[in-house]
């Protein structure tokens, strides 16, 4: 029990992970029916971001820890967002009315450039975020010692979801969002400015891969160009399994992602537990063909 | 073009100022060139190889095995066009069939010394085989989700391989030591030779699914591709037809799998991961989803400009990610996408002087 | 068919002659005194281990820029090729058959064994020397070729150093834990199969997923079983991660590893106080190679980089073109007699890791491996 409850929280950790991306990707895949192939560069550049910022330039050394932290998650939400609002733009918008393959085609290019672009701008080799950046706090649950970093992440995506959500679903903003979900035609004739909601959740999106870049970067301390491919794949794994384009779906499928991992690798075999993942989401898609919480957006049939 | 209804040439004007820098393209497709050039250029295409092997020229033999490579893909890209172009189902996990054609070659020729053609069936076999038994319960999936699901598909054959399923596969090691194919007793192992063997097969499939294209079955493909619930309303059985789809494109993805390997000699799990499926995928919606000229276009493009850009060391998958998403807008559609299905009207007799298309 | 994609074809054939052949020309304007001596460099200059091929690059570079600089091999100039070989099987074939078509005589690289063995026979048909520089895999050197060498030792020398030093600690019981890589597996079974005629136990064999970040679920499995060693065969990254996450679940249990772990990205990564105590088994790191030459070369390096290279891997380039360099200062760039020089007569040359010589397999003569711990400042401490 005690080997289970361990393993049940390893996942957790990941999975809330897997879930901060994948909100990413739902919320570009509800407005859009895009996937973006490039979020996972988008989460990789976060975290190069966060090694600018508290590594290079030593911001907790400057002005604290937690004002450092704070600042650090900021400015990188902030100029991922702004990178993912220019990829829209030069990548996405002039496809906008084209068929969908080709914004996919578009998204893997920009996935190529960016993926090599943070290469060379911070180069090949593995680059870590020192390990004495935080300090070692473990706190003991159910007899069993978890770094409180871990606990915090889990905590962060659990609110960053329901800020989200909240977002989505009080605000004006939210509903022109939903609005443009559901129809963007429709959403055009009722006086809504649906470009503006697509680079609304242009930034959103971007900035909470970022986000999840600088927590990978804290939480693990290693980074690297090519960190984003196998991420992103899970995340977007993750958001299908709870039903792309709904967030809580997202924080479900993460979440489920997480565990299955790390049960998988406990009680059946660490080698295989990427294929059960994937059989898992085959199953899954075999018995719900939209996923566990489907997108509720009515279907032309 | 009294007569003729063609629709798709207010392109250019529908791309406004990006028209004019696709006109080059436009221009060079608005030639209409003869069958004898058309002829011609196919003959010189074949038989430059064989004059620089005469003339002894040793730098041909790299771009003849970039050629290789650019026609290994063009047979597995006009094998998912089958799939994804005319059937328009999503398949990012074509590599997975791919691999399991060039692992069924490798383990027949290595194990039980198979001659590499008399595997070549099997590979074919194996590889629809498995598309059948795999594509069935998921047939029924909407666009973006039988794409990730067949993203899952080739993760777990790769995973498999890796692990080294049924003691047969060599693990991440993979297969050494497969043979060269021989051919009424010659043995094909030079770059120049496998150009012959793999744009022959490249020709092949092309027939082929040139054939498969007008067959009845091709444009009931193209029906569902553009509206499935209308044709299920008149009785198509999309289903079995898709899946039928999956299994012609599959088979032809096999036997590009014993061409690999025969050409390799060596074949390792990490040739047919995701990413070799992304590539394949790449290819056909960049060449022009549903066209064959397009979709080889895509391979030589896909495959080739990489290796026109070494000369820019590690800049080179820079600019191949920016230029795949320069083209991608400049040609949304692709290069070159299918000319529309062009249908005689029957003489006008309402307006004299020649109808409009309609 | 209007656009004629046949005759695109053909001219995109020409066209790529037409280019090789002017980037072929200004080499040989260049050497004005005697032909230029051409050297392939194949190593994986994109991709995952693009960090390893761009310092390989560099290494080589260096080298060749020195030698040019001292009035080069008998007069004549030596020139580089690169070709990235992308660490793909398939991008490497390509890259083989580019350098081929520039007529290199010999050819350094590559790093992965997997990708080394695609290139093999292609550089065997057309009679080019293929000097392997990180490529460890047992099998490469099994198959008779007579024209491929490797300056990198074997795994299963490797295994046996790693199973000695186990061993020799002490250890009773080991938890075995590679990456399904081709080099790590190979070398896991290599250890596992000596464990097995050397009294120690294997509780567990475990494949972990490299690029994976989180391995916390595996070593909670791991330490089910009672280890009281973690082998870890596969590379600095991975190696990195699980000794600071077993730190973080307090788990003290001690851990040795291969030659792909010997990176100083290994501590900065982990952080010292976690890598602490950490053994590997590898030959010396560019830190620990003590000799003149070496020297030289590490000084002019960083000048020029700012940094050391960040392994031994790219020092093994350069020890590859070293040999390379000195069979064509004794038999003039004539592959079948530089191999033959490199098998019997190539005796008493002091390389970058020192003394070098061949056997007859074209593997090198001689014990490489040392067993290194991480002191608590995060050093890397010959045993």
């Amino acid at each position: 029990m005690e080997f289970f409850l361990q393993q049940f929280t390893n996942g957790l950790t990941v999975g809330a992970i897997y879930a901060l991306i994948a909100l990413g990707y739902t919320m570009v895949y509800g407005v859009m029916k895009l996937i973006n192939f490039a979020h996972g560069e988008l989460f990789t550049l976060g975290a190069f971001i966060g090694y600018a910022l508290l590594v290079t330039f030593g911001i907790t050394g400057r002005v604290g820890l937690g004002l450092g932290l704070a600042i650090s998650v900021v400015l990188v939400a902030g100029l991922v967002g702004v990178a993912g609002h220019v990829l829209e733009r030069v990548a996405y918008r002039p496809l906008r009315h084209s068929d969908r393959l080709a914004a996919v085609v578009s998204a893997l290019g920009a996935s190529i450039f960016l993926q090599n672009a943070i290469m060379l701008s911070w180069g090949a080799n593995y680059r870590s975020y020192s390990a004495d950046l935080l300090p070692s706090v473990s706190v003991s649950i159910f007899g069993q010692s978890f770094p409180l970093l871990k606990i915090l992440i889990f905590l962060t995506a659990v609110v960053v979801m329901l800020a989200l959500w909240l977002f989505v679903h009080r605000t004006r903003i939210g509903m022109a969002i939903r609005a443009a979900a559901i129809d963007q035609g429709a959403a055009k004739l009722m006086g809504i400015d649906v470009s503006s909601v697509i680079a609304v959740v242009f930034v959103i999106g971007p900035a909470l891969g970022g986000i999840a870049g600088l927590i990978v970067g804290l939480c693990y301390g290693q980074i690297n160009f090519g960190m984003g491919q196998l991420y992103g794949l899970k995340a977007f794994t993750a958001a299908i399994i709870g039903g792309i384009g709904n967030i809580q779906g997202a924080m479900v499928g993460g979440l489920l992602l997480g565990l299955v991992e790390a049960l998988g690798a406990a009680y059946i075999s660490v080698a295989w537990k990427d294929a059960l993942t994937f059989v898992v989401l085959i199953m899954i898609l075999v018995v719900r063909p939209t996923g566990l919480l489907p997108e509720r957006v009515a279907e032309k049939l | 073009m009294s007569g003729v209804a063609t629709g798709g040439d207010g392109l250019g004007a529908r791309l406004g100022p990006l028209a004019r820098l696709s006109g080059l393209l436009g221009r060079v497709r608005g030639l209409g060139v003869p069958l004898p050039v058309r002829i011609g250029s196919l003959v010189l295409f074949f038989a430059l190889p064989l004059v620089f092997q005469l003339l002894g020229l040793a730098s041909a033999r790299y771009w003849l095995d970039v050629l290789n490579v650019v026609g290994i893909y063009a047979i597995l890209a006009l094998s998912l066009n089958v799939i994804l172009g005319y059937a328009g189902m999503f398949n990012m996990g074509h590599a997975a069939f791919f691999g399991i054609g060039a692992y069924t070659t490798a383990i027949l020729n290595t194990i039980y010394g198979w001659p590499i053609f008399l595997t070549l069936p099997v590979a074919g076999a194996a590889a629809g085989l498995f598309a059948y038994v795999v594509a069935r319960p998921i047939i029924h999936l909407r666009g973006d989700y039988l794409l990730i699901v067949t993203i899952g598909i080739v993760e777990i054959i790769r995973i498999a391989l890796t692990n080294n399923v049924f003691g047969l596969t060599g693990g991440s090691n993979g297969i050494m030591g497969i043979s060269r194919p021989y051919l009424f007793g010659f043995r094909i192992s030079q770059p120049f030779h496998f150009f012959y063997l793999i744009w022959a097969a490249v020709a092949i499939t092309v027939v082929v699914f040139r054939s498969l294209e007008e067959s009845r079955y091709g444009r009931a493909l193209k029906f569902i591709k553009e509206d499935t619930v209308a044709a299920e309303g008149i009785g198509v059985d999309t289903n079995g037809l898709r899946l039928m789809a999956f299994v012609v494109g599959a088979t032809f993805a096999g036997f590009a799998g014993t061409i690999y390997s025969a050409r390799m000699g060596t074949i390792s799990p990490e040739s047919f991961n995701f990413a070799e499926s992304v590539t394949l995928f790449t290819i056909v919606i960049l060449g022009g989803s549903g066209s064959q000229r397009g979709v080889i276009l895509g391979a030589f493009l896909v495959a080739g400009l990489p290796e026109l850009f070494r000369g820019l060391d590690k800049y080179r998958l820079l600019m191949f990610g920016a230029a795949l998403v320069l083209m991608m807008i400049f040609r949304p559609q692709g290069l070159l996408p299918p000319k529309p299905a062009s249908y005689r009207l029957p003489p006008p007799w309402d307006k004299p002087g020649g109808g409009e298309g309609v | 068919m209007r656009f004629n994609l046949a005759a695109a074809a053909a001219l995109f054939l020409t066209l790529g002659l037409v280019l090789l052949g002017a980037q072929g020309s200004p080499a040989q304007d260049a050497a004005a005194q005697a032909p230029p001596i051409k050297i392939g460099l194949m190593g994986p200059i994109t991709g995952p281990w693009a960090s390893e091929g761009q310092d390989m690059e560099k290494v080589v570079n260096l080298m060749a820029e020195e030698i040019n600089r001292n009035d080069g091999v008998n007069g004549a100039k030596v020139v580089i090729h690169s070709a990235d070989d992308g660490g793909a099987p398939k991008t490497a074939t390509l890259a083989a058959q580019q350098l081929i078509a520039e007529n290199v005589v010999g050819v350094v690289g590559t790093y992965g064994s997997s990708v080394t063995e695609a290139t093999q026979y292609i550089y065997d048909e057309a009679g080019i020397i293929q000097v392997a520089t990180g490529s460890t895999s047992v099998r490469l050197t099994e198959k008779g070729l007579t024209r491929f060498f490797r300056t990198c030792p074997r795994d299963d020398e490797q295994g046996k150093i790693l199973a000695q030093n186990v061993k020799g600690l002490g250890f009773k019981k080991a938890a075995i834990v590679h990456d399904n890589t081709s080099y790590a597996k190979g070398l896991a079974d290599e250890a596992d199969a000596l464990f097995k005629t050397s009294g120690v136990e294997t509780v567990s064999f475990e494949a972990i997923t490299p690029g994976d970040r989180d391995f916390t679920a595996t070593l909670t499995k791991l330490k089910t079983q009672n280890p009281d060693v973690i082998v870890f065969t596969g590379y600095y990254p991975e190696a990195a991660l699980i000794l600071r996450q077993k730190k973080e679940m307090a788990w003290d249990i001690a851990m040795i590893g291969g030659d792909a772990t010997n990176n100083v990205a290994l501590v900065e990564s982990a952080g010292p106080a976690a890598a602490e105590g950490y053994y590997f088994v590898s030959p010396p790191g560019p830190s620990d190679i003590k000799g003149e030459q070496a020297a030289k070369l590490l000084d002019a390096y960083q000048k020029k980089h700012d940094v050391l290279p960040s392994s031994v891997w790219a020092i093994l380039a350069g020890d590859a073109f070293g040999v390379l360099v000195e069979a064509v200062k004794n038999t003039g760039p004539d592959p079948a007699k530089m191999a033959d020089f490199l098998h019997k007569d190539l005796t008493g040359y002091v390389g970058l890791t020192g003394p070098i010589s061949f056997n007859e397999k074209g593997d090198r003569i001689g014990e490489v491996y040392r067993l290194y711990q991480v002191d608590a400042k995060g050093d890397f401490i010959l045993k």
